[in-house]
């Protein structure tokens, strides 16, 4: 919100941090292929993508680590391609954390201050005052190796945000953490970013951590951007099938137009005819090869009683209130629980794996039990024309 | 299988104890003898004396040689390990063409025979007129210590996270800053260990020093000449002094070769 803030207050002048038509090759590789990329200040960015795809190098290119093949990196609309990492205040949380192991945590904190010539007192004050917002000025006098991996993680970012820079950068920093910390560390960021109001460019291959907590995420894939977007928007309007399978668990169609009226668009999948409304864009509609994106949370599922064809009028009965334009038999063939939230696998008539997400509840409502289905009770799943995405 | 291990163990420690006993007995016996108030090594031991450290300590030959030791010692100490600690940076910092042959070639001193190497020092410093001097001898050992230097700490940097360096750049050091403030306090043990090794070296090198010393003797020498002489019970009593300053300076280095920063992860 505080992001949005800033944007309208800064509408004239050049965001942040903008990387024009960057592109870096190692050797004949090509790392990062001309990218275009606009962050503005104060917002909280999640670069993502597999490893070899590009989001270190955009980083450290921006820390000044590596230096861009062709084209520009502007910070506060200047440009920065040749500056010395020393040279610029773009202090990083390395996913290493690389805290010197020969200097206890004080010094470790106070050291991008004595390398700015402050002096001993007002340095150990600064150093303290963050170690003691981090919730670590227990620790000061201890080494590195005596904390666990969570205290030098805070640490780190103590390190990095001393000297208050504009920006902060994050490779991975939370890696290396056990899963409980890791949403306890997310709360942090996400906390320490809203209060100091600074950009966050935080690069990471793990969806959870980018969807908690950045505004915008950017995907990439081979040294490209995919897309840039809300977390919501990448979600649920993936630009591309990449996306798409990136983002998990969406069931993904592919097929051709059957036909098209007012409303409403039929296309041919591998699973039969889905209904999907028609796009405002109905450029994506071209080409025979159409992608359907639907998410595993939008289907429902019920159950077939009495496994003769008479089920559809069971479904049309049970769901009366709201008809189902996609409706399929099929089996399943495994579920995971997470907490609340169960995973179906089914595989239709036709032989293609569906992905289904429910909360345990529902699956009590419809009178669901494992071992009938097991026994090779048939399903039904169903969604409607509205939560059918068709890729541009 | 148990019982044919054992036997593997038994023979192994009394091959170790084999080492030890060839290593250590001469060494023993000398210092012992240096002890012994007989002019002949033979047994039975006479009665206990100081006179032959007394004959050394009066000698004004000795106390020269003892002093160009420590002067060559102490200046290829420190020559080496700079040499040594460049090069070995200049792997662990860059990527380049040829990279293993200019390892391979940093290494190389050490392989040469050292008869070869000291008359081919001989023969080109008398070329360029300047053999016989104290400084020749500390070029000379500088040559063939440097690459201890370099296998050493280039063993510990290896140790180091190579983000280490980059994240003090990006907290603001300089390059020099970071070398001063990450890459030497990360070396230091092994920088203790080259010089105390390299110091150990050049103290107890023979060959090259006898070659190029011409009228500066290093105690090696002038124990080669004392030799050379007679028999003379004083040549026990330089023996274990030159045995417990190498000692010193070998079992230093070895402490701090094996030292290990607690691993952060």
């Amino acid at each position: 919100m505080k992001a949005t803030e800033e944007i309208m207050g800064d509408m004239h002048q050049e965001p942040q941090i903008v990387f024009e038509n960057v592109v870096k090759y190692f050797g004949d590789v090509a790392a990062v292929q001309k990218m275009n990329l606009s962050i503005q200040k104060g917002e909280f960015i999640a670069i993502m993508g597999s490893s070899g795809c590009g989001k270190t190098t955009t980083l450290r290119m921006l820390a000044g680590m590596e230096t861009p093949t062709e084209g520009e990196i502007r910070l506060n609309g200047e440009r920065i391609n040749e500056l010395k990492p020393s040279e610029r205040n773009t202090p990083m949380v390395w996913q290493s954390l690389a805290l010197f192991p020969f200097l206890n945590v004080i010094e470790n904190v106070e050291f991008g201050l004595k390398m700015r010539g402050i002096e001993t007192g007002e340095r150990r004050r600064r150093a303290l005052e963050w170690l003691s917002r981090m919730e670590i000025e227990e620790f000061a006098d201890r080494s590195i190796d005596q904390l666990s991996g969570g205290q030098r993680q805070r640490v780190a970012l103590a390190r990095a945000l001393v000297t208050e820079p504009p920006v902060l950068l994050l490779d991975e920093p939370l890696s290396a953490l056990d899963a409980n910390l890791v949403v306890r560390m997310q709360g942090v960021l996400s906390r320490l970013q809203k209060e100091l109001g600074i950009t966050f460019v935080y690069v990471t291959h793990s969806q959870s951590e980018a969807f908690a907590m950045a505004d915008r995420v950017v995907i990439m894939s081979k040294g490209v951007i995919e897309q840039i977007g809300t977390p919501q928007e990448v979600y649920r309007k993936p630009a591309s099938q990449f996306v798409a399978n990136f983002v998990g668990s969406n069931n993904i169609l592919s097929g051709s137009l059957q036909s098209m009226d007012g409303s409403s668009v039929t296309i041919d999948t591998e699973i039969g005819l889905v209904q999907a409304n028609l796009p405002v864009d109905r450029a994506c509609l071209q080409g025979s090869h159409l992608g359907l994106v639907i998410s595993a949370d939008a289907m429902s599922l019920s159950v077939d009683d009495d496994s003769s064809n008479s089920s559809r009028t069971h479904i049309n009965q049970t769901h009366a209130d709201q008809p189902s334009d996609n409706q399929f038999r099929c089996r399943l063939i495994s579920e995971e629980f997470v907490g609340a939230m169960v995973t179906l696998l089914v595989e239709t008539d036709s032989g293609f794996e569906l992905r289904i997400q429910l909360f345990q509840k529902e699956l009590d409502q419809i009178g669901f039990s494992e071992s009938a289905s097991n026994n090779g009770t048939f399903l039904w799943v169903s969604w409607s024309r509205e939560s059918v995405y068709i890729l541009p | 299988m148990r019982n044919s291990e054992r036997i593997i163990r038994a023979i192994l420690i009394v091959y170790l104890a084999f080492i030890f006993i060839f290593i250590f007995t001469p060494i023993v016996t000398s210092i012992i003898f240096s002890f012994n108030s007989d002019r002949f090594p033979t047994l039975p031991l006479g009665s206990f004396t100081l006179k032959w450290y007394e004959t050394i300590y009066s000698d004004p030959d000795v106390w020269e040689a003892a002093r160009n030791s420590l002067i060559v010692a102490v200046s290829v100490g420190i020559l080496s390990t700079i040499i040594g600690f460049c090069t070995a940076y200049t792997d662990f910092r860059y990527q380049f063409r040829f990279k293993n042959t200019y390892l391979a070639l940093a290494l190389l001193p050490p392989t040469v025979p050292l008869i070869i190497l000291a008359l081919a020092m001989l023969a080109w410093f008398s070329k360029i007129g300047v053999s016989g001097q104290l400084w020749t001898i500390i070029l000379a050992h500088t040559v063939l210590c440097a690459p201890f230097a370099m296998a050493v700490i280039r063993l510990r940097l290896q140790q180091m996270d190579a983000d280490l360096e980059s994240a003090a750049w990006n907290l603001g050091a300089s390059e020099w800053a970071a070398m001063k403030e990450v890459v030497i306090p990360f070396a230091t043990p092994s920088i203790i260990s080259a010089l105390c090794l390299t110091m150990a070296v050049s103290f107890d090198e023979f060959a090259v020093a006898w070659f190029v010393s011409g009228l500066n003797k290093t105690i090696p020498v002038i124990i080669l000449e004392i030799l050379q002489g007679n028999i003379d019970p004083q040549i026990n009593a330089i023996g274990t002094f030159v045995f417990f300053t190498s000692m010193t300076l070998v079992i230093i280095a070895q402490l701090f070769f094996s030292f290990r920063s607690p691993k952060t992860p």
